[in-house]
């Protein structure tokens, strides 16, 4: 009596655990089972770890902006392991604080597209018509715009800030959002489950946002997680050309733009923040891989 | 066949018209105008308002749209602020170098992506598969920048085989185009694998391997000729979007194109210039990728008949 008690609730509880994990135990099951993906998601988590650890042991005014005089273009050594740059501040130190521009940037500019890109596409794959005539075509439109020439014009237009510069490197890829979503969509809207919300009375929206948008959540997540990438490479090369981030922050691209005067020289100024962005960017890069990989193992060839 | 070419060459006209209207339209909100640009501050204010007046910038937006609409019909796009030359002239001039950069980049694109690309597909799931992958991602990660900086750190300062800036002779486009074309290679790659995955499961393949053709022929003349469409493609794109002006490379390597042109003409806040290069770049690269698309009709009869009826 007891036992067989003992066997139905645990096999009851197990059961209960599977079904609330399912989906995202699976995708996360065949995350883990990549490599690479691991590799990007542990990188990853250290530089967003380091990034916050930063904010509270390094100080902005002393350690970042102060020029030290005597201290300028040191070469890399014990002390500045990065060496210094012309104002004799230590590039170790302004790379782990910059962390936070190129990640805000990049997670920002990604959101905004995605709100913008992701909305336009839902509505547009799941009203056809006229609507969706109208929202493809405008994307059209804008995609026609090469996105970094978009971006520049943007930040010329209201001036160079890092609100300014999320803002127009988020507006520049809503178009390839819109895409997608639309395209995602489309392949869901014309199930039985669609149907049968429709039958049993639920509004577009709830339509939309409750039972469409959940079933194809998996080529936007993964578009998203791409787009981080290449959202931080565009974002530091604005500020590369002076269009981002404003010195003295110590933006990556504004670093590498501050280094470029010293090239002949002093080439380890060019190297390291150039070498964080890469990390930064690749390991995005992995997860997104690996996350359309797990997602989606029909699209793994 | 006609007929579609000619519809999809109308189908551009109104998106290009939203296009200069969306970029006159971001260009008009930077703060500051013509009047304060080329007056400096020896003008008074009365002076500089007589001016404006006189320049027609105080009329409505719309009105000073469609003066500069009709104008873009004629090929004038108005003076450039700060050398006084014609744009569209400059923007002519730059032309040469930009299409020069571009071809060079896509020639060494294709050319590391191709031959990756098959070796990858054909040795699925081997260390050759997954090095050009890691190759493929590396390309994505690297900001053409950057990349540019390096390249001249190594090639021109540290061994001095190249120049690092400017465009003289067929030498000084070979890093630039290495840059270019590395970036462009990345995505190129990725879509060849993929698209060889595609074909060389397919069962004319087997029926070559089985009446005995050699596996090289079967990959090169079977596989390949079937699998390039969607290279080509995206091969094509990266061209028009380059066509556009690779706007850091160029700035890294002081190549007097297209994207150098925008960029220095916003540092001198030469309005004018920026607003007509970036209309005419768009025109440009909207243009180069429906050619290319068009191009396809004419070389894959699949395509082709899909029109003709």
């Amino acid at each position: 009596m007891d036992k067989t008690n003992v066997v139905t609730k645990s096999s009851v509880a197990a059961s209960r655990k599977y079904k609330k994990n399912s989906q995202l135990y699976e995708i996360w099951r065949n995350f883990r089972k990549n490599k690479g993906a691991v590799l990007g998601l542990t990188v990853l988590s250290i530089i967003i770890i380091t990034s916050i650890i930063a904010n509270f042991v390094i100080d902005y005014e002393t350690q970042i902006i102060r020029q030290v005089v005597p201290e300028r273009l040191q070469r890399p050594s014990w002390k500045h392991p990065f060496g210094t740059d012309q104002y004799g501040r230590d590039i170790l130190l302004r790379i782990l604080y910059g962390s936070r521009y190129s990640l805000s940037v990049g997670i920002v500019a990604v959101m905004v597209s995605l709100a913008i890109g992701g909305v336009m596409g839902v509505i547009a794959g799941y009203m056809g018509g006229i609507i969706e005539n109208i929202i493809m075509r405008s994307c059209d439109v804008f995609a026609s715009i090469p996105a970094l020439l978009l971006a520049i014009c943007i930040t010329t237009a209201f001036g160079a800030n890092t609100l300014i510069l999320m803002i127009s490197v988020g507006v520049a890829s809503v178009p390839a959002f819109a895409r997608v979503a639309r395209a995602a969509v489309m392949t869901v809207r014309d199930n039985e489950y669609i149907e049968a919300a429709r039958a049993a009375g639920a509004t577009r929206m709830r339509i939309m946002f409750t039972h469409i948008l959940p079933n194809c959540m998996a080529p936007i997540m993964v578009q998203t997680t791409m787009r981080v990438g290449s959202a931080i490479i565009t974002a530091s090369s604005l500020s590369f050309l002076g269009l981002g981030v404003p010195p003295p922050a110590p933006e990556w691209g504004s670093m590498l733009s501050e280094g470029r005067s010293f090239i002949r020289d002093y080439s380890y100024m060019t190297m390291f923040p150039g070498l964080a962005i890469v990390i930064t960017v690749l390991a995005i890069n992995l997860i997104g891989d690996g996350l359309r990989d797990a997602m989606d193992p029909k699209l793994k060839r | 066949m006609y007929k579609y070419i000619i519809k999809r060459l109308l189908l551009l006209i109104p998106i290009m018209l939203a296009v200069s209207f969306i970029v006159f339209f971001i260009t008009d909100l930077a703060p500051g105008d013509v009047v304060d640009i080329i007056s400096g501050t020896e003008m008074s204010v009365e002076d500089k308002e007589k001016l404006r007046e006189e320049m027609g910038l105080n009329d409505p937006f719309v009105i000073r749209y469609f003066r500069y609409m009709s104008g873009l019909v004629r090929g004038d796009l108005g003076i450039s602020l700060v050398t006084k030359k014609d744009v569209f002239q400059v923007y002519i001039s730059r032309l040469p170098a930009t299409l020069k950069l571009a071809t060079a980049g896509t020639v060494v694109a294709l050319s590391i992506a191709i031959p990756l690309g098959i070796t990858a597909a054909v040795h699925q799931n081997s260390w050759r598969d997954s090095g050009s992958m890691v190759l493929g991602l590396l390309g994505l990660s690297i900001p053409t920048f950057w990349l540019g900086l390096l390249m001249i750190i190594i090639f021109s300062l540290k061994l001095g085989w190249f120049p690092s800036i400017g465009n003289e002779g067929l030498i000084s486009v070979v890093l630039p185009a290495i840059t270019v074309g590395s970036g462009q290679a990345a995505l190129t790659m990725r879509t060849t694998r993929s698209s060889m995955l595609e074909v060389i499961r397919q069962d004319y393949l087997r029926t070559a391997r089985a009446k005995g053709v050699s596996e090289k022929v079967v990959i090169r003349k079977h596989a390949l000729k079937n699998a390039l469409i969607p290279i080509l493609t995206v091969a094509g794109n990266q061209f028009g979007i380059a066509m556009g002006g690779a706007v850091m490379t160029e700035t890294v390597f002081a190549w007097p194109g297209i994207g150098r042109l925008i960029i220095d003409s916003i540092n001198n806040r030469d309005t004018q210039m920026v607003t007509g290069a970036i209309i005419l770049t768009t025109m440009l690269s909207s243009v180069v990728i429906l050619l290319i698309d068009i191009a396809y009709a004419f070389v894959d009869p699949r395509i082709k008949a899909r029109y003709t009826k």
